[in-house]
């Protein structure tokens, strides 16, 4: 069970942490390039397309774990007028559409990248098939789709409220603030404390 | 034929954003459906998702997100609050100005203006408050000045800026009236935002004074202390640092702003780990996730936004809006007069780096058309939508410091309007002298 359980957190959180282990393999790539350059006035031929095909999937890869933390941004302004169930019908209704997007631009890219693009095109410097690298776009449209399902099952049927990572922050700053005033605090440290905390 | 598609990419757009669906979602839903209404081939959709990201200069967007976020962890922008804070000293309303200090210096290390209120209000607000300060006041002096984030350079606005406007060459007829516009480019934008930055702050500087002076909210000393400034200056000296590492490089040639980044990185992960040792793991680690879920939302927004922009310049609807606009009036100020109210607008509904994205493909050939140069147009658009964080019901700003400060957004609105209305004047100066943008750069060459 607990082991099962692992696997499913492992699962639950594999595109983040892929993500995050992209991002931080390009940005010492062009740590060492800088470095290379600028020290030894030496440049490595590849570091560009490399780091910048890395970024592409980390770009899109990363969209997908926005859908997830519902951290694409909304204009939701005029949502608040509405009464709950109505906005939360056209929402939901808004991420069907969502949903119907991205399937279609599924088909688009899969079909560009096994039957219309040239099997033999291969990036410039890498000689890497582009097909690999654009890969990207029809894997990471339906990985956002099912992220997209799952929060919608969690909102509609489950009726869980999700937030917004930005909305989680000033939730957070908000605690800290709160505990300062508890202790009633007048020195700079305890916020560093509640922080730590928290 | 045209009109219809502009119906359908407006239409479909508004429609999809009154939803509830999400901007990129917005923008790409009524791109595809024009594609299909055109009978356009919408293979050329993949295309654009794969060029529009895949830029080399683009990667400075999650590398300053990140150096941003690692500064926070690793004690670099808390030595720079310190700092503002011994120098503003006896002055009247001396918080209040070394919150506005703060924020300068924190712009010049953080692309961001929620990200700068959040670092110095966190500081500021409870030192203000315990000062005496009106706790709505504080929070707003803060909100106000955190939009100097993202004019102060570096600045991910700009890079986002002048990446959606590299891509549009000036329209003929602009080059045939006006001869040949100056080149653009982020080094540039970056140049140019100083002096604005600079104009924008002292509003907010001679405002928080006359407020002060009126509610009697009384300087940090009684006179400024050497040692303490010296202190705090020895202690931050690390932090002060930054900016010069990451501008200098930057302006010297030395390094593209996406490369000075990568080095603000490194330079933050040293400091906080061998100097300041303060940087923890965890702390590192949830300042890559942040910069993940940020560069991914940002940049599906970048996908879908150069479809529809790239429909919108097809079908020459940019230029249709800047004859109509011309046939009404051919006055540049009253057409910066516009625009900035329509920005200002904008601001306060929808997220800075989205409205740069949707807007600038309309904006920029319509300022061509008027013989605007590209930087100054770039700079004005950046310190309209600035205003945008103070300003409800979409201010970042007010939501950070209301969070921070603990006082409700109503409040701190009431207090913030002054700020805005200082802030909207200094936006009107830049826009009608664009010396102010562009005497710096043209100093140096640019």
């Amino acid at each position: 069970m607990s082991s099962n359980r692992k696997f499913l957190h492992f699962i639950d959180n594999l595109e983040t942490m892929v993500c995050e282990a992209l991002l931080a393999m390009f940005v010492l790539l062009l740590f060492v390039q800088v470095m290379a350059r600028q020290l030894f006035g030496y440049s490595f031929a590849w570091t560009e397309e490399l780091s910048t095909y890395m970024f592409i999937w980390f770009a899109y890869l990363g969209a997908v774990v926005a859908a997830k933390m519902s951290a694409h941004n909304r204009v939701t302004f005029h949502l608040q007028f509405m009464p709950k169930v109505v906005a939360k019908t056209l929402t939901a209704f808004a991420d069907v559409l969502w949903i119907a997007f991205n399937m279609y631009f599924v088909y688009l890219s899969y079909d560009f990248v096994f039957n219309r693009m040239n099997a033999f095109w291969k990036s410039q410097t890498l000689g890497v098939p582009m097909k690999y690298i654009y890969l990207i776009l029809p894997l990471a449209f339906t990985l956002m789709s099912v992220r997209i399902l799952i929060n919608l099952y969690l909102t509609v049927v489950k009726g869980e409220e999700l937030i917004d990572p930005e909305a989680a922050e000033i939730e957070n700053l908000k605690m800290i603030n709160r505990y300062q005033t508890a202790v009633s605090s007048d020195d700079l440290v305890d916020t560093e404390a509640a922080k730590a905390r928290l | 034929m045209e009109n219809y598609v502009v119906e359908l990419l407006f239409g479909g757009f508004f429609a999809l954003l009154l939803l509830g669906a999400p901007i990129s979602v917005a923008l790409g839903g009524a791109a595809m459906g024009a594609y299909m209404a055109l009978d356009k081939d919408p293979i050329a959709l993949v295309q654009i998702a794969f060029t529009s990201v895949g830029s080399f200069p683009l990667m400075a967007l999650p590398a300053f997100v990140l150096a941003g976020a690692l500064m926070e962890a690793a004690g670099i922008s808390k030595r720079l609050v310190d700092l503002a804070e011994t120098l503003a000293g006896p002055i009247t309303g001396g918080l209040g100005a070394a919150t506005v200090l703060a924020c300068l210096f924190f712009g010049a290390i953080s692309g961001s203006g929620p990200a700068t209120t959040a670092a110095v209000g966190m500081l500021m607000i409870p030192a203000m408050t315990r000062r005496g300060y009106n706790r709505a006041y504080a929070s707003a002096v803060t909100a106000s000045s955190g939009g100097l984030g993202i004019i102060i350079p570096p600045s991910i606005p700009m890079v986002i800026f002048g990446i959606s406007a590299l891509g549009m060459a000036a329209p003929p007829e602009a080059i045939e009236k006006y001869g040949e516009f100056a080149s653009l480019s982020i080094p540039k934008l970056f140049i140019a935002g100083v002096m604005p930055g600079l104009v924008m702050a002292s509003a907010l500087l001679v405002m928080n004074y006359f407020i002060s002076r009126k509610k009697g909210y009384r300087g940090l000393t009684e006179r400024w202390s050497p040692q303490d400034v010296g202190a705090a200056a020895r202690k931050g000296v690390w932090s002060i640092l930054a900016p010069f590492i990451i501008l200098g490089g930057i302006y010297t040639g030395m390094f593209t702003p996406t490369e000075s980044a990568i080095v603000a990185i490194f330079y933050t992960l040293f400091v906080g780990l061998f100097i300041h040792r303060e940087l923890k793991f965890k702390a590192a680690l949830k300042a890559l996730r942040t910069t993940t879920w940020i560069t991914g939302r940002v940049l599906l927004i970048l996908f879908t936004a150069t479809a529809f922009g790239r429909l919108l310049v097809e079908t020459r609807i940019p230029v249709l809006i800047a004859e109509s606009m011309l046939s009404f009036t051919s006055n540049l100020y009253l057409v910066w007069t516009l625009i900035i109210l329509f920005l200002l607008f904008v601001g306060m509904f929808m997220e800075t780096l989205a409205a740069i994205m949707i807007l600038t493909p309309v904006l920029l050939p319509i300022m061509y058309t008027m013989g605007a140069d590209p930087t100054h147009v770039g700079i004005v658009v950046i310190c309209a939508l600035s205003i945008g964080f103070q300003t409800p019901p979409l201010g970042e700003n007010l939501f950070v410091a209301s969070g921070i400060g603990g006082e409700t957004v109503e409040r701190i609105v009431v207090k913030v309007l002054p700020f805005v209305f200082v802030s909207t004047v200094a936006l009107f100066l830049i826009a009608f002298f664009p010396k102010l943008s562009l005497w710096l750069p043209g100093l140096l060459g640019y």
